[in-house]
């Protein structure tokens, strides 16, 4: 047991060793692998191991240099059985060397002779490298049956004592066997009785579903014979309305024509006398006589009237123009004769003036034969504007 | 070691066929589990014990709840015969209970039977059969034979199977065709079942006739009647002895003469006689069905003459103790009595 010494967790600040960390001895290996749980709750005083005996310290001269082990890649394991190789080979030689020293050894034979191994027991023995080896088996016999338990037959003792029973004497066979046979039968009987039930029961259903199906059977073929009856019904009816309206519509038709034509021959009817009317109007008909007559006797008849009168009043004009150089002159006789003169000029212009209309006059008489004298109309025309603008001068 | 068998003789009554049965609630999902394993025997012994079981309705329930419908499923493509045999047997057993049916209906169990219509065992068959007609007894029975697509395979079938499991078709056939008919018409259904009608078994006879009553309440089953010239044919079963064979084909009749043409064709076919006599008879069970039809036929003019003759069978037909068939007399007499 080494004296524990507490580790010297402080280095000197000012020491000179340059170590990264602190020399220090490390705890033994344990011999049992610790139990993790164990390790993290008992950190007992950490003992220190011999580090004589410790195997991992190189023993021997540190100071000659032995050439490392030929490292390959990945060669820790090989370095591990190198080195366990070399100690082991260690140990052999160290423990022949011990052996040999501790037994004495025979003596060398003499010479000419030669130690030989020999056997003394009562036996002989084989000596050999090899071991010799016998197999043995055994085998349990496969899983067998229990055998049946055989009959067991306790072996006779005590006395043997015989009874007899006489019939009668136990129980009334009849009387016992009724109650048994009567559950026994009852109960076939009641199994029966349910299953003859069942099946009446299914044969009862499946007739009440017959009748059912019967009843519906006959009720969907009323339903389908009506349905029947009025599809017919309602195509029926739905050709006579079709046939109805079509008459409804001939009908209209008929009337509307009947209107229409109606209605055209009346406007028709006027037709022929407003054409004829307007035709008429516009002169497309006329009579050739009166047309003769309008278009070139009138025309005629109007210039030569107004010839005629135009002449009458050329004849008129003339009168005028003589009465008035007449007056003239009468005037500038009469204005440088003796005043006598001047009861003639009024004399005279009264004459004048009679005999003007007396002209007048007669030339309105003249102009009635309007056919025979020509010549007068002409003057006499041209009078009557004369004889107003004469007696206004007079006035 | 110990075992559970006291001796090496089994108890006298034991069958070697079935499975051990566990004690009370403990039997049914026993069985289950062996059902499936996969040695063949076991499968085989617990199918056994279990179409013993199966009779009890309480049982179904439980076997129902268990989910015992998925194992029986994958069994029914099982290769061993027998295995198949028993497990159509157990279902058909199921399908006779209404919590049975349901089960079955909800589990899809009718499109796996579908694989078993060519099974070469008639057991098998017969028993498939008999669920699909259980089955279709329900509606929704009716209609999953129906979404499976079973009618064209079950038409095709009843030109060649047995007599027995023929009879069991036509009934599937007349409930699920209740509810649609194309696919059927579309497999040739009317063809076949005018071969039927000459069928010696009075059963199948009747039967096919019922599938045509249920055919013909259809409109285009009515056409498709009409068109086959399926109406001479009944029309000679109306003189059959059999009380059912009248009944169904008077059925049958009264569903096809609605249409104009099935009416002019049972004109043709001097209908009016066969129909009368079955009227007249007091007991028969065809009257309302004959009523019926003589009615349709009375919409016709010609047949309104004829029918004018007999009123009097009519008015003793108001006399029937069945309401159903005192108000189609009544009918009957309005519309004979019909004036334009």
């Amino acid at each position: 047991v080494v004296p524990v010494r507490a580790p010297e967790l402080t280095a000197p600040a000012d020491g000179p060793y340059s170590f990264s960390s602190q020399p220090r001895s490390l705890p033994p290996r344990p011999k049992y692998r610790q139990q993790s749980n164990a390790a993290e709750t008992e950190k007992g005083p950490v003992r220190y191991g011999n580090i004589m005996i410790d195997p991992r310290v190189v023993r021997g001269n540190v100071l000659s240099v032995r050439p490392p082990p030929p490292q390959v890649l990945g060669t820790e394991p090989h370095t591990l059985e190198v080195k366990r190789q070399r100690r082991a080979q260690k140990q052999i030689l160290a423990r022949k060397f011990t052996r040999e020293q501790d037994q004495p050894g025979t003596p060398e034979p003499v010479e000419g002779r030669e130690h030989v191994h020999v056997q003394t027991e009562l036996y002989l023995e084989e000596i050999s490298d090899r071991i010799i080896e016998v197999d043995g088996e055994c085998q349990t016999d496969e899983f067998l049956d229990r055998p049946p338990t055989p009959l067991f037959i306790p072996a006779k003792s005590g006395k043997d004592v015989a009874t007899q029973i006489k019939e009668g004497e136990l129980f009334d066979f009849d009387i016992e066997v009724k109650p048994i046979l009567e559950v026994l039968v009852g109960k076939t009987v009641e199994q029966a009785l349910l299953e003859v039930m069942e099946e009446e029961e299914l044969a009862q259903l499946w007739s009440h579903q017959r009748a059912f199906a019967e009843l519906r059977n006959a009720e969907f073929a009323e339903l389908q014979r009506l349905e029947e009856q009025d599809r017919r019904i309602r195509e029926e009816k739905e050709r006579r309305r079709l046939e109805h309206l079509e008459k409804l519509r001939k009908q209209k038709e008929t009337a509307e024509k009947i209107a229409a034509r109606a209605f055209a021959q009346r406007y028709l009817a006027d037709l022929i006398p407003s054409v004829f009317n307007n035709l008429h109007d516009s002169g497309f008909f006329y009579d050739p006589i009166e047309r003769d007559i309008e278009t070139e006797f009138l025309p005629w008849l109007m210039s030569e009237v107004e010839e005629t009168l135009q002449k009458k009043v050329l004849g008129r004009t003339m009168l005028d123009s003589l009465i008035r150089m007449v007056v003239e002159k009468r005037l500038d006789e009469f204005s440088h004769p003796p005043p006598s003169a001047q009861t003639k000029a009024p004399a005279e212009e009264p004459g004048a003036a009679d005999a003007a209309p007396k002209v007048s006059g007669e030339a309105d008489a003249a102009d009635q034969p309007v056919a025979e004298k020509e010549e007068t109309d002409q003057p006499v025309a041209e009078e009557e504007p004369s004889d107003s603008t004469s007696s206004q001068l007079e006035e | 070691m110990a075992q559970p068998r006291i001796s090496a003789y089994l108890p006298p009554d034991i069958d070697p066929t079935k499975a051990a049965l566990a004690f009370g609630r403990r039997a049914l999902p026993k069985l289950n589990e062996e059902l499936q394993s996969p040695e063949l025997l076991t499968q085989q012994r617990a199918l056994m014990a279990l179409c013993d079981l199966v009779h009890d309705p309480e049982k179904v329930y439980q076997a129902i709840a268990l989910g015992f419908l998925d194992s029986l499923k994958t069994l029914l493509v099982h290769q061993d015969q027998t295995v198949r045999q028993k497990t159509t047997e157990v279902l058909s057993i199921m399908a006779l209970h209404s919590i049975g049916r349901e089960g079955l209906i909800r589990s899809g169990v009718i499109s796996a039977l579908t694989g078993l219509l060519d099974d070469p065992v008639d057991v098998s068959r017969k028993n498939t059969h008999q669920i699909f007609d259980m089955l279709a007894k329900l509606p929704e029975g009716a209609g999953g034979v129906l979404q499976a697509g079973l009618i064209p395979p079950l038409v095709l079938k009843l030109k060649t199977e047995l007599d027995e499991i023929q009879e069991l078709i036509l009934g599937t056939l007349s409930n699920c065709l209740r509810v649609e008919v194309s696919e059927a018409l579309a497999a040739g259904a009317v063809t076949v079942l005018k071969e039927k009608l000459s069928h010696p078994s009075t059963a199948i006879r009747s039967k096919a006739a019922w599938v045509l009553l249920e055919i013909s309440s259809h409109a285009e089953g009515k056409i498709a009647v009409c068109k086959e010239e399926v109406i001479p044919v009944l029309l000679s079963l109306l003189e059959d002895t059999q009380p059912e064979v009248q009944v169904s084909s008077t059925g049958a009749l009264m569903f096809a003469l609605v249409t104009p043409q099935g009416r002019s064709s049972a004109m043709g076919a001097e209908a009016i006689p066969a129909l009368l006599t079955l009227v007249a008879e007091e007991t028969s069970k065809a009257r309302l069905n004959a009523i019926k039809a003589l009615t349709l036929l009375a919409e016709l003019p010609e047949g309104r003459q004829t029918l004018l003759d007999h009123r009097d069978t009519f008015q003793r037909c108001l006399d029937d103790p069945s309401e159903a068939v005192q108000r189609a007399a009544e009918i009957a007499i309005t519309v004979i009595d019909w004036k334009p």
